[in-house]
């Protein structure tokens, strides 16, 4: 992880100069951990697309306002939080009433149907703020400061958002996870 | 969930979290407290349930080509460069610098002015002076040798009457001799 940081902060001194390639290599690196948090928060793979390619675009528009180049993946994340939030905005006002569970979801691909969309389902009737929460912990590895970054909110309010969100989902999947052990 | 008072430093060792300090001891706890034994592994079981979920492929890839309209422009690239290089702060610096002398100088004079105004108006009076002693010490030359010149014509003058006077009185005596002379032979 130590390296990978050094190398995207030199990618992103050659951007800064002007290298557009530089940034493609910056984008192969997380297109792919951007794309996945935007579908597990709107659920819709074309959306997230698009979206990814607003955040990425972004970036790069605003690459120079990059304090720390170290914490380019927390960065990166913030635009894509707010990208996702002002999508919902434009798409259906009722999600700032925590509405967003409305959203009809496709279901994930992989290789035991049955327990993806257990965890699909489960991951739905969280809230919004529940729901990213659990992505940016559990899917993407960030750390409590780092997810404070992206989010914009206190250490203490991700952990209440994260603990309780487990322990609903704990409650979602307990006979899921009796039958997947077993 | 747990009911022991330390579930919350649970939940953050889980997630690894716990600082470093403070795992040892958790790890001791854990050993001994059955609440918080299966708690961990209830989260344990949760989460890697979730991370059945796996990550999709993206459908198509992102990327963006040397295009003018991405691009930032020559100057904001210049400016952007500047900005975020060293000279921001010699030149911030200049800038502060600039301000200070500019403000100084709006608010008092600034001494190596007057000085040079005073030198300068030194200066002046010295050169009057000068001139003044000049002028002074050339009429004085003058005065001096005109009263030597009045004084010489004055000797010459004395010296031409007395010539006159005795001439005159040479006159007068040969006059009165002839006078004198000529009665007798009458």
């Amino acid at each position: 992880m130590i390296f990978r940081s050094v190398e995207d902060a030199d990618l992103i001194s050659r951007v800064r100069k002007g290298d557009v390639e530089a940034f493609n290599l910056l984008v192969s690196r997380w297109e792919k951990r951007v794309f996945n948090y935007l579908l597990r928060l709107t659920g819709n793979p074309d959306d997230s697309l698009d979206l990814s390619q607003d955040v990425f675009l972004k970036a790069y528009q605003n690459i120079r306002k990059l304090d720390d180049t170290a914490r380019f993946g927390p960065w990166l994340f913030r635009i894509a939080h707010n990208e996702t939030y002002s999508h919902f905005r434009k798409r259906r006002p009722e999600v700032d009433n925590g509405d967003e569970t409305l959203i009809e979801r496709e279901p994930a691909r992989g290789p035991a149907p049955d327990l993806t969309i257990a965890v699909t389902a489960a991951l739905d009737r969280l809230t919004p703020e529940q729901r990213e929460a659990v992505v940016l912990k559990v899917y993407e590895g960030f750390k409590f400061d780092e997810m404070a970054q992206i989010l914009g909110t206190p250490v203490s309010t991700i952990k209440s958002r994260l603990y309780t969100a487990l322990d609903l989902l704990k409650t979602e999947l307990a006979p899921t996870n009796t039958r997947s052990i077993r | 969930m747990s009911t022991c008072d330390r579930a919350e430093a649970l939940r953050d060792y889980a997630f690894d979290e716990l600082p470093a300090s403070e795992r040892t001891g958790m790890e001791q706890h854990i050993a001994v407290c059955g609440d918080c034994a299966a708690e961990l592994d209830q989260l344990r079981v949760t989460t890697a349930v979730l991370r059945v979920l796996p990550d999709r492929e993206i459908p198509q890839r992102i990327a963006f080509v040397s295009d003018k309209v991405f691009q930032p422009s020559a100057l904001s690239r210049f400016f952007g460069g500047f900005w975020n290089s060293a000279a921001r702060l010699g030149f911030a610096s200049a800038c502060v610098l600039a301000a200070a002398l500019i403000v100084s100088a709006y608010h008092r004079p600034a001494p190596v002015l007057a000085q040079r105004e005073i030198r300068t108006v030194a200066q002046t009076a010295d050169v009057s002076k000068q001139i003044n002693d000049a002028v002074a010490k050339a009429v004085a030359q003058v005065h001096q040798e005109d009263t030597r010149l009045f004084a010489a014509s004055e000797i010459r003058h004395d010296k031409e009457h007395q010539a006159l006077m005795d001439a005159v009185n040479v006159l007068q005596a040969r006059s009165n001799y002839q006078i004198t002379t000529s009665a007798e032979g009458q």
